[in-house]
Order: C-alpha cells, then structure tokens, then sequence
C-alpha cells in the first residue's frame, strides 16, 4: 500500500485512489469538525489554481492533505465549468511536475509505467552537453509532445533512436505534467450529485465568486494599471484569454501577444511572467524570446504585432467586430478605442 | 461510337478473366471486416464506397463479379465500416507512406510526361507547368508514364524511408509492408499496433521527421561551445545529418557552393577553401567547431540541402491522412494493368518492377496506338508510338489500353 506521504505528493495515484476507498470515508460525515481542516485546503486547492495558477503549501498531517485534494476535485466538477476545470488541471498539475522534478529517475520511471503506461526506460547517457536520463518509445512521446510549439520538442530535433526518443530528465517531467494534467481534467469533469450539506455548498459559493472575480481579471492584475484591457481588440482578447486558462498558442500567437503588450507599455518582465505563471513555459527561453521581440536584444529594433491582413491569412483574427472594419492594424484599434474608454467613462460599461 | 481509347470493355473482360484464375491471391488486410473498401469500376462511373467483408471468399466473389478497375481498401480500422463518413467509429489507422514519382523530379519526365491545357489545348512535355504558357489557364492535364528511372528513384526513395523506420523508428519488419503500386511508386504500410491511435498530428511529426521538415541544426549539437565527438556516429538525424554533410562537402555541387558563397558576400572566405578542415571537424568534433568556418546562415543552408539528400521523398498530405483509401495489394491497377504486388523489405533492392508485376501472358494483340514513349515491359522494349497500328504481346497492349493511349483493332 502506498505511503501517506506519497498520497499526499501525487494524490492522482490509482494507489492513492485505493487508498482513499480503504479509509471509507462518507459524504455524511464531511461536515464533521474533524474534517474541517481537509475541507479548508480543498477549497483552498481550487482558490490557488484560480488566482496563481499553481496549487501550492499544503498541510502538515499528509493524510489530511492527501484527502484535500478529491475534495478539491469534487468542488471543480460540482461548478461545471470547463474554464475551471482546465485551470485547475493545469495548477494540479505544475504542482505535480515541481514535485517530481526532485523524485530521482527510478521513481519517475515507475509513475509513469505505472500509470501512464509509458514504454519507458531509466538510462544515461551524455550526448555533447546534454545529460539525458530516459528513453521514452516514440508514440508516448508523440501523444504528449504533440501540443508543444517549441522547436526542440519536434521529432525531428529529437535524439531518436530504436523506436525510442531520449528524455533529460526535466524533459521527461515536463511530459509527465501533461499526462496529469489530463487526468485530472478527467476526474474534474465527471458530474457529481450537486446536493450536498451546506458546508460545502457555501464553499462552492465562495469558489464561483472568486472565480467570476477573476475571470474578468485574471489578465487584469497582471498588467499595469496604464494598460487597458477593455481596448483589447478581439484577437488579442483571444489569445490573451487563451494564454491565461491555461491554454495553448501558436508561436505567431505568442509573437502578436507579446509584441503587441509591449507595444501599449508592458513592462517585458511582466509579460514574461504573464506567460511562464499562466502556460508554465520555460522562463528563461520565453524571457530570451520578450527581449528579443522588445529590441532589448538581437537587430535591436521592436517588433510590432502583423497587421490585420496578415492575421486573417494566419486565421487568428478572431471575432472582429465593428471597429475592426475601420481599422488596420490591433495596435490601431487599441489606440482608438482606449482613447474613447479615457473619454467617457460610460462607455467603459459598455466592454 | 466516339472513339474508344482505352477499349474498357475489353479490359473489364481481361480483368475478369485474370481474377478468375487468380483471385485467390489476392490477400485481404488485417482485420478486414473493420475495413472499408471501394472499388472503381471500369465503366467510368462513380466509386463504390462503403462496403465491407467479413471473409475471403466474400470479397473474392466481389472481385470476380465486378471485376473493377481498382480496388481499394482503407488504411483506417472502423466500427461501422459501412456506415457513412460520421458514423462509421474510427479506431485506428495502419500509416501508410506514399511514395510517388510524380512527385518527384527525374530527367526523364521531359521525355515521357506530357500536359495539356484544357482551355486552350496547348500542350508540352515534362511536368505540367503551373498555369498554361500560353492562355494562364490553371486547368492542366498530364499525362504520366511508368519508366525506370522514375521507378528506381521511388525505389531509392523507399528503401530511405525503410532504413529510417527501422533504425530510428525501431519498427519491426513483421510491421513493415512495401508493396510497389502497380505505377510509378511504393506504399509502405505500417502495421504494428501501436501506430494505430496515433492522430494527425502526431503522424505529422512522423512524416516531418522522415522527410527531415523542421530540423534545426543548433538542435542537432551545431552550436558555439558545445563539446563532444564526431557527431558523424551520432544517433537519428545527428549522424545521418553529419553524413550528409560530409558526403557533400566531399563532392559537393558547384552551384550551391557558388550561391552560398556569394550568399556571405566577402566576409567569408569560399567554402572550399576551409573544406579540409570542415571535413576533419566533422570527423573528429565536435560538431560545434564547424561554426568557426561556417556561419550559421550557410550552415543552415548547406544542412537543408545535404539532409534532403539522405531524407525520404513522401507525400505529407496523403501519408497524414487517416481516413484514406489505399491500393489493396495484389490486385490490378487499372492505370497499367500491373500487379500491386507486395515486395519483401529484403528483396527489395533486386526487385524489377515492370517483369516482376506483369499480369497478362501470351497473346498477340492488334491494337491501334495514338501516341506512347518508349516503355520497357520485361525484356521488351515497345514504342515509341505516334498514330499506327501495332500487334503487340497482350501486357504491353493491355498496359497501353489501361494508359488510353489506344484502342483495339487497326
Ligand atoms: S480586424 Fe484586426 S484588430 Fe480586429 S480582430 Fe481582426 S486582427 Fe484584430
Ligand atoms: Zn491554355
Ligand atoms: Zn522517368
């Protein structure tokens, strides 16, 4: 039987899942004072994910922690909100890869065997100045670096060898993160009786008010009070909405974005951390890539978001709308309408 | 009656006649009954699609009835394979690259293809240029023909792609599948069971990955600083790409050498000149040395070049392609008249194509021939053919016929 201890560090075990059915624990008896501990870090869970994006802490008695966490899972799915749920599986999971960033290569291997079913091996090997730890069968490899942009996660740059690509071990973490994210996503979008006792009903309360709060704002406190959000035009909108449910951009998404944040006054360090909080990309490559884009490094020049052209022949001029036909360029667009938001207070509303 | 090319009664009856006799070889897939299959048939009308077969024997009887002009089977493995497009229940897909000719640049297409427009009827040889010459119309037929030069390059081709499924990929030959398409090119079909989930993506990736799209060579170790060996014994692309290179720069091109240099302008002294010395680097490493002699602009380019030396030529768009319909092996291709015929991997090397694929035996046949290249079947060599009569061994005639290059009769 698996350790308290690990439950708590990877509650989304099936071993862990076993454990859970063996302590018998009741709905009924949920809303004992001796719970209240476990019920506190459960909403906590899902309040963390919203506002940082990561699930972070946790408490001391491992058993209260673990049991935290299909509290959590239970108070996402009883919202039905798929925004939460992505977020929450994303923050879940970013936890998970932190934790087993510092698990050594054997342990790894045998989570991601066991529950992942991975065809993976342990093996080391240097290669120039690469250290790489594993050997993971290329379909594996496939299903799960299939949604990353990034050059060096393409087959093609990859050392294959044998059926089998081979994985440093943050790489190996990384693509692990992805399975637990799935999962979890999985386990938060299966419907759950929504009758509950009221204890948990007035912490779903709590959860959905945040979560309203936030949503509207969750770009807006990250961004300096200057920047307008509100005269966003629909593209940036998108992508930016994208971005901060944790979703996945294109690299020419990605560019528009940051380009264009720079463009109305984003500092680049914040839009680094925009990016590495909200999708968990690699800090110091995206912080290479901002600089790049803000003329900090490289040709020296700044590069500004493509015009509205260009974004329609790349399909990611989403939703234009009135104001778009009388304009070019985003940059154009956000020029105009903050300027009218900064005229009438009214028509602030209106957004 | 207008006039018959291709005389398609004749050759539903010859198909008809060779299926009688040998229907029996004709190998259903794996898994058949969760395969759609579709037929086109000889009296040019519309596919026959979404039929399937649970046994042999139904679909030999289906074969010798109809007798079709091709016979095709889908890579993918549905619930439903009858049911129509969106409800048939896709579960998974054999990869299947395609592997064509067509696609290819060979010398000899100047010599036997030939294209002509359809809105003002100009007509040329060689490969069928974008828009027509001479009206700009974008409507342009052409005409292809097998010959050996095409269908050893495809073959060359082939046997690359092989040799990266097997080392990188790790595919087992019990996996692999190569069957000659009965024209101008291979299929190889992957069969193993865990390719079958894969999705488009993913298989995007495998296809990028074999035609070498994408690669970075500061991925590949071709960066400052780095330290190492060789990289020519590197795993996957690392060694392959380095071998490539080598092998280029050690008889390399003149025009790229001449562009590239000129590409840097002054700055560089010419490639040749450092020759020698790239080519000890890249024997002795590390890779990241080269950067001395090379900027990473030309190394870039030269890469491209040397790796689509040693990458396979396939078709993306159709090998991605999960839902498609494929040559069912062993059958005949009504384009020629030749047998898909499936090729062992080790045999493929000494596999003659145009003796090894011919149907038809015997017989002489008076045929009248408007216009054909020189073409080679078995020891034969036919042709070429410009408006006359010609009495010619029945697989030459039928090929012809099957090209509606002729008809029957004087
Ligand atoms: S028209 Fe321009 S500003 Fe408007 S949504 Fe499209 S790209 Fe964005
Ligand atoms: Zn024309
Ligand atoms: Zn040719």
């Amino acid at each position: 039987m698996i350790s308290e201890r690990e439950a708590s560090k990877y509650p989304f075990l099936k071993e862990a899942a076993s454990l859970l059915e063996h302590l018998e624990i009741d709905i009924e008896n949920l809303t004992d004072q001796r719970y209240r501990p476990i019920l506190d870090r459960g909403e906590e869970r899902v309040i963390q994910a919203i506002r940082y994006g990561v699930v972070g802490g946790g408490l001391k008695d491992d058993l209260a922690e673990f049991l935290s966490f299909p509290i959590a899972v239970m108070l996402v799915s009883m919202t039905r909100d798929p925004f939460l749920e992505r977020r929450y599986a994303l923050a879940e999971a970013v936890r998970a890869r932190r934790l087993l960033e510092s698990e050594d290569e054997g342990r790894i291997a045998e989570i991601a065997r066991g529950e992942f079913r991975w065809r993976i091996k342990v093996q080391r090997r240097e290669i120039e100045d690469t250290i790489y730890s594993f050997e993971l069968h290329f379909v594996d490899y496939l299903r799960n670096s299939s949604s990353f942009r990034e050059d060096k996660w393409r087959l093609i740059n990859r050392i294959l060898t044998e059926g089998y690509v081979l994985l440093t071990k943050a790489e190996a973490v990384r693509l692990l993160q992805v399975e637990v994210e799935e999962l979890i996503r999985r386990l938060s979008s299966r419907r759950v009786e929504s009758n509950m006792p009221e204890q948990i009903m007035e912490r779903l309360g709590r959860i959905k008010r945040t979560l309203d709060e936030s949503r509207s704002s969750i770009g807006d406190s990250a961004l300096p009070s200057e920047v307008i959000h509100g005269a966003f035009p629909p593209c940036i909108t998108h992508s930016y909405r994208t971005l901060t449910a944790g979703g996945r951009l294109s690299h020419i998404e990605r560019f528009t974005l940051s380009s264009f944040l720079l463009n109305i006054g984003m500092e680049p360090e914040r839009i680094v951390q925009l990016f590495v909080s909200a999708s968990d990309f690699d800090e110091g490559l995206t912080r290479y890539q901002i600089e790049h884009i803000s003329g900090l490094r490289g040709s020296r020049t700044r590069y500004t978001p493509p015009n509205c052209m260009t974004m329609r022949t790349h399909g990611i001029c989403h939703n234009p709308d009135s104001l778009c036909g009388k304009v070019k360029h985003p940059l154009s667009y956000y020029r105009r309408r903050a300027s009218e938001l900064r005229m009438s207070p009214k028509a602030r509303k209106d957004r | 009656m207008a006039e018959d090319w291709g005389s398609t009664s004749f050759l539903e009856e010859q198909f008809r006649r060779y299926y009688r006799a040998g229907v029996a070889k004709v190998d259903p897939p794996l898994e058949m009954e969760r395969r759609e299959f579709g037929f086109l048939p000889f009296d040019g009308g519309v596919m026959i699609r979404h039929t399937s077969f649970s046994d042999p024997s139904q679909l030999h009887a289906f074969i010798m009835e109809k007798a079709p002009a091709h016979i095709y089977y889908s890579s993918a493995y549905y619930r439903e394979p009858r049911a129509d497009m969106e409800s048939k229940g896709w579960i998974g897909a054999d990869m299947v690259f395609d592997i064509d000719a067509d696609h290819m640049e060979t010398p000899c297409r100047m010599n036997h293809d030939a294209w002509r427009c359809n809105l003002c009827g100009a007509e040329g040889m060689g490969r069928a240029p974008e828009r027509c010459p001479k009206c700009g119309g974008t409507t342009l037929e052409e005409e292809t023909w097998v010959c050996d030069i095409c269908l050893d390059k495809a073959k060359g081709e082939a046997q690359k792609l092989l040799d990266i499924l097997i080392q990188d990929f790790g595919i087992p030959l019990e996996y692999l599948k190569v069957n000659f398409t009965g024209n101008r090119g291979y299929h190889i079909h992957i069969t193993a069971p865990w390719i079958r989930g894969l999705d488009q993506r993913a298989r995007r990736e495998i296809v990028d990955y074999v035609t070498g799209s994408g690669m970075r060579i500061e991925l590949l170790g071709f960066r400052p600083g780095v330290k190492g060996s060789s990289p020519l014994h590197g795993l996957g692309w690392r060694g392959r790409a380095s071998k490539a290179l080598y092998d280029y720069l050690a008889k390399p091109p003149p025009r790229l050498l001449e562009e590239v240099r000129r590409g840097r302008g002054k700055k560089m002294r010419s490639i040749t000149d450092s020759r020698d010395e790239i080519l000890k680097v890249l024997g002795e490493g590390p890779p990241s040395g080269i950067l001395k002699y090379l900027g990473r602009e030309s190394l870039n380019r030269l890469m491209e070049e040397a790796v689509r030396e040693q990458a396979a030529a396939v078709d993306t768009v159709v090998t991605m392609d999960i839902h498609r319909l494929i040559r069912l092996p062993n059958t005949l291709n009504g384009k020629t008249g030749l047998i898909a015929q499936p090729v062992s991997v080790e045999g493929l090397e000494d596999y003659d194509p145009l003796s090894s694929s011919i149907a038809f035996k015997g017989g002489e046949v008076p045929i009248y021939v408007r216009r054909a290249p020189m073409f080679r079947l078995g020891g034969e060599k036919y042709g070429p053919f410009k408006e006359e009569p010609a009495s010619l061994p029945l697989a030459a005639a039928i090929f012809l016929l099957c090209r509606k290059a002729a008809r029957i009769g004087r």
